[in-house]
């Protein structure tokens, strides 16, 4: 961040300056903050706080609207709804795949932190974090108990697969696209115009044409297998493809920003770096391992982690395409939340986890937040 | 030669990748100048679909003469316009405050701007629902524009576009005499305008295709904006309107982005590259 | 943009200030479709969207003073809307709703309880009402709206292909079976003979599928679910789960069809039986004389009894006005009942859709019983069952669908299908 300058100001106050000649800076800052501070704090700040009230109260959506009064405070209730169930055990083997994806996360820290490519004290803090999500995945219901949410944790861990899914297609084939792309001549501007063009649609344009091009009895995925002599493939409807399904709509239509990312990023690897290497005798592959993929390091990062934080906030897809179907396959967080609002008018419950939702989202801007700083 | 003969291949190459990546949206705009009846038994008539063959144009004239679609473009039209107007104005001057005039509590003001970008519309639309209902304000442009207005992306734009303007700019003005106001309007702003316009295509970009808070403020099908309005004639029990139209309402929902997106592509392009960045 | 700007801004002056005419103006909200060719005249349109058009329209262009401004909704998120729609304090003045809701609505105090006096001064008589039809409005002593009709689940048929399976009486009409065994044998019988599935119906995003196993649960007489309990394992539930499961491993139905594409392949002619609701009877009616569509002879019955007891799911469309209404402009309330009186003098033209009326009178009357296909399907009425209304209904009735989907899909054994829905549907109870 660079260094607030006082360039410009009056330092000299004799005392016969009006108030607001002594205090131009803090005034004039104020008046020109406050018309965008005002909505900030009106339609941002407060209903982040109501939204923690609603959260802790029995709310249903219509008995408020006719009667204020018809909430009663429940305290931490609706949280123990969704996050918990009754007769909980803890176990080493329960989860043990995404427990185990954990643990490797904290090795990789741990190995990096040796290494010195991150400091202590951020390996200490992902240290933590590791062992506290690794401990909190070993506890399920035991015998003859339940989560008494039962569909929760399948929508978090469905749209961890969805990011999952998403994030590593989108950002190879932004990051292949823009590599071949990153020439100055008419037919590569042309491409990347055409490339990037599917990000500017809406999300209920890109369902509606997807949703058709899945279509198993009309449509054109459809009648490409059938001409090839295949069964046509069940995509929408199938639980195995469906989720696969909604990736493949969601790389597609959100691609484009990754790769113009990397495009802004190869920009920024000094060519003379590539001179001196074919210098060396370097050919292609030789070229992208050791320039183009370390110099994209850092957009790299950028790219996965707001592709992340876009991606799991994910609700049209699964909303338009396949209605959170089938059997819950393609159910996401939000969606759940949006149902238990609006389907089932538990207005606290909804809130509740919508703080879960926010926890999620702080961690991945904070991590955001870190790769810019370092950056800078 | 070799060069030559490298590069005319990956424009080949890349050229059977780019028209493979449009043909969903080419299919599209094929299947909505198509007769609704042949659709009703197959999307792939002739070429696989992507010719439009037997042609008609009736879907665009049943979308322009009957239903909601004009109407929900025009929503939209409002909605985004209305939006973008004013980020500008929010963003322009608080991301000056925030980035040339140093007063007390700068820095924490700062901090606090900051931490909303935390908090995206999916975390409070529960509570922004609740409060919009109690001011009766649901099915409003009102209502559809404000939440949106909150979010401070613009004004870490902005703020950062006015710290790459130099000092110097601003001192001689400041010599001639010039108020803050005057300095703003009559240097920053026009020195800014690349910046600005950055801005305003993303907002509109972002309005025009937001999704889960328009779905949730209007409930009345007039006040739906175009995304909406196409999201639940998709879900249609029984597609009573056929998916000619149903196509040619998605072309009509597309073709002012994309317009907005080839004239001003090269401002899209620097917005995503500079925007979350830095 | 500056002029971008203006024009928008202009227009919005426009639209907003556009009606200011003395009629009273009353919103209305309802799904089954749009309509927009449809004129004021129901007699001559068919279909559902067309026909409550005409029937709205009729209403709004008479010399009554006063005007309806329609909002279909889309059926999906019908009833999440018009909640959202209540609770933003912007409900429609008149609504479509059903029975299994009214618990839902009028426990809350959404909707307004109508008294005689209010129905009869609007000239409704409520003694013209189907004893059904009255208890299907009515909750906790009370009427909360004007029934439209009872709608149920059919067994639609494309004669020509139970033909060639050899599956006609005497009198050339499609046997309906009677029991699981004979259910079996016609399947076989149509694949052997035109290798066509027999059956088709929703199963994908949608509640059919569960509909048609809640009844023959039910014809075996199980209750499923009662007021505060349910009993979603019982044999006679886990019978009715494997007859679909067989029909589906032996390639008689196709799993993966939704709505539309259900219906789709019915009127492609590529399936022997439709289940679908009494809604569609005179639009399949017009596809079958259409020379265009493959579907030529087309045939609707009763919804088949295979076991000991009749039973198909059923449920009424009624007309509901907000409570608020009623309480803050009686004006209002008054033209809003003068429309539901309308709809209710229309029940014989809404029953045109193939929907089963609520006025004895029109029950009653030739012109009804003359109706196409209308003498087929006469015992549904008698037979309607559903699951009890409940104010967490919606997400019942999306908790079974999953389940027993998941156990048609392959991806849970029917045992713990049917013990997962049981401890959610308590929950939820």
């Amino acid at each position: 961040m660079t260094s607030i300058t006082d360039a410009g100001t009056v330092t000299s106050a004799p005392h016969r300056m009006s108030f607001y000649r002594r205090h131009k800076d803090v005034v004039d800052g104020y008046l020109f903050l406050a018309p965008f501070l005002a909505v900030y704090i009106v339609f941002l700040v407060y209903p982040f706080l109501k939204g923690v009230w609603i959260s802790l109260h029995n709310w249903n959506l219509m008995a408020v609207a006719f009667n204020p009064d018809a909430k009663e405070f429940v305290g931490i209730k609706n949280y123990v709804r969704f996050l918990w169930g009754r007769d909980m055990t803890w176990d080493l083997t329960a989860a043990w795949m995404p427990r185990l994806i954990v643990l490797l996360t904290g090795c990789a820290a741990a190995y990096m932190a040796m290494k010195g490519q991150i400091t202590r004290r951020m390996a200490f803090v992902i240290g933590i974090g590791v062992t506290v999500v690794w401990v909190l995945l070993g506890f399920h219901p035991g015998e003859g108990g339940r989560w008494y949410d039962r569909r929760f944790w399948p929508a978090v861990s469905n749209t961890f697969v969805f990011v999952i899914l998403t994030v590593p297609g989108v950002t190879a084939i932004g990051l292949a696209l823009a590599i071949a792309l990153n020439r100055e001549t008419r037919m590569m501007t042309v491409y990347r115009t055409v490339f990037f063009l599917s990000h500017v649609l809406s999300v209920s344009v890109v369902t509606l044409i997807w949703a058709f091009l899945f279509n198993s009895q009309r449509g054109l995925l459809a009648e490409v297998t059938e001409r090839l002599g295949a069964e046509p493939i069940v995509w929408l409807t199938n639980p195995d493809l469906a989720m696969v399904s909604i990736v493949i709509a969601t790389v597609w239509w959100s691609m484009g920003i990754a790769m113009v990312l990397f495009l802004a990023g190869l920009q920024g690897i000094p060519s003379e770096r590539y001179e001196a290497a074919r210098l060396d005798g370097a050919g292609g592959w030789a070229l992208f391992r050791h320039i183009t993929l370390p110099g994209l390091t850092r957009t790299t990062t950028l790219v996965v982690v707001l592709q992340t934080i876009a991606h799991f906030q994910v609700f049209g897809q699964s909303h338009l395409m396949t209605q959170g179907g089938p059997n819950d396959a393609t159910q996401t967080v939000v969606r759940h939340i949006y149902q238990a609002g609006f389907r089932d008018s538990e207005l606290g419950e909804a809130a509740a986890m919508s703080m879960f939702l926010f926890v999620i989202m702080m961690i991945f801007a904070l991590l955001q937040l870190r790769i810019s700083r370092v950056e800078d | 030669m070799r060069n030559r003969r490298q590069y005319w291949t990956l424009v080949g190459g890349l050229g059977i990748a780019a028209f493979l990546w449009s043909i969903p949206t080419l299919w599209m705009l094929s299947l909505s100048l198509q007769p609704n009846e042949i659709l009703a038994r197959t999307t792939t008539y002739t070429g696989f679909g992507l010719i439009p063959y037997p042609f008609t144009i009736e879907n665009y004239v049943n979308l322009l003469s009957l239903g909601n679609t004009p109407r929900w473009f025009f929503n939209s039209l409002v909605v985004a316009t209305g939006m973008t107007a004013v980020t500008l104005v929010l963003s322009t001057t608080a991301g000056y405050a925030l980035a040339r005039i140093p007063f007390r509590g700068r820095g924490l003001v700062f901090v606090l701007i900051l931490g909303g970008l935390m908090v995206p519309e999916q975390v409070i639309f529960i509570p922004l629902y609740t409060m919009f209902a109690d001011w009766d304000l649901h099915n409003t442009y009102t209502a559809m524009i404000i939440p949106r207005l909150a979010v401070p992306l613009g004004v870490f734009l902005m703020m950062q576009f006015f710290r790459s303007i130099p000092e110097e700019v601003e001192e001689a003005a400041v010599l001639d005499g010039a108020g803050r106001w005057a300095i703003f309007t009559r240097i920053m702003l026009p020195l800014s305008i690349p910046a600005i316009t950055t801005l305003a295509i993303i907002t509109f970009l972002y309005a025009w295709n937001d999704y889960l808070w328009p779905l949730v403020s209007a409930q009345r099908q007039e006040m739906y904006t175009i995304t909406v309005g196409l999201g639940s004639i998709q879900s249609n029990f029984a597609q009573t309107e056929g998916l000619g139209r149903l196509m040619a309402s998605g072309v009509m929902a597309s073709l002012p982005v994309i317009a907005l997106f080839i004239i001003f592509q090269r401002f899209v392009i620097r917005g995503i590259a500079m925007g979350p960045t830095k | 943009m500056k002029y971008l700007l203006m024009a928008a801004g202009a227009a919005a002056v426009i639209t907003q200030a556009a009606p200011a005419m003395a009629d009273t103006e009353l919103v209305l909200g309802r799904f089954f479709g749009n309509c927009e060719a449809a004129g004021n005249d129901p007699t001559v349109e068919v279909g559902e969207a067309c026909i409550i058009t005409s029937i709205i329209n009729g209403f709004s262009a008479a010399d009554n003073g006063i005007t309806v401004e329609t909002l279909p909704t889309e059926w999906n998120n019908y009833y999440d809307q018009i909640k959202a729609a209540y609770a933003g304090g912007n409900a429609p003045d008149v609504h479509v709703m059903h029975r299994h809701r009214v618990m839902e609505f009028a426990s809350l105090g959404a909707i307004a309880p109508l008294t005689e006096d209010e129905l009869a001064g609007a000239g409704i008589d409520t003694a013209d009402w189907d004893p059904a039809a009255l208890e299907a409005v009515s909750f906790d002593g009370q009427i909360y709206a004007v029934p439209m009709d009872f709608h149920a689940l059919l067994w639609h048929v494309n004669t020509d292909i139970m033909a060639e399976a050899g599956l006609l009486d005497d009198g050339g009409n499609p046997v309906v079976p009677t029991s699981v065994e004979e259910l079996m044998a016609q399947a076989d019988a149509v694949e052997a003979a035109t290798g066509k599935d027999y059956l088709a119906q929703q199963f994908q995003a949608g509640v059919f599928g569960m509909r048609t196993a809640i009844a023959f649960a039910m014809q075996q007489g199980a209750s499923v679910i009662e007021a505060d309990s349910a009993d979603i394992e019982s044999p006679e539930m886990m019978e009715a789960a494997k007859l679909i499961d067989t029909l589906i491993q032996e390639g008689h139905v196709n799993v993966q069809n939704d709505y539309a594409n259900a219906q789709q392949a019915f009127l492609d002619g590529e399936v022997a039986v439709l289940v679908n609701g009494t809604w569609v009877v005179d639009f399949y009616d017009s596809q079958a004389s259409d020379k265009s569509v493959p579907l030529a002879n087309y045939h609707v019955t009763d919804f088949p009894t295979l076991f000991s007891q009749p039973a198909v799911w059923a449920d009424t469309h009624m007309w509901a006005i907000p409570a608020a209404l009623k309480e803050n402009d009686p004006e209002k309330f008054q033209a809003a009942l003068q429309l539901l009186a309308h709809i209710n003098e229309n029940n014989a033209s809404w029953a045109k859709t193939g929907h089963m009326a609520v006025r004895s009178s029109v029950l009653e009357s030739d012109a009804y019983n003359n109706l196409p296909h209308r003498a087929n399907y006469a015992e549904t009425a008698a037979n309607s069952r559903d699951i009890p209304p409940s104010v967490r209904y919606g997400a019942i009735q999306d908790t079974l669908t999953r389940e027993l989907l998941a156990f048609w899909m392959g991806e849970k054994s029917l045992e713990n299908a049917l013990s997962d829905a049981q401890l959610d549907i308590e929950d939820l109870l």
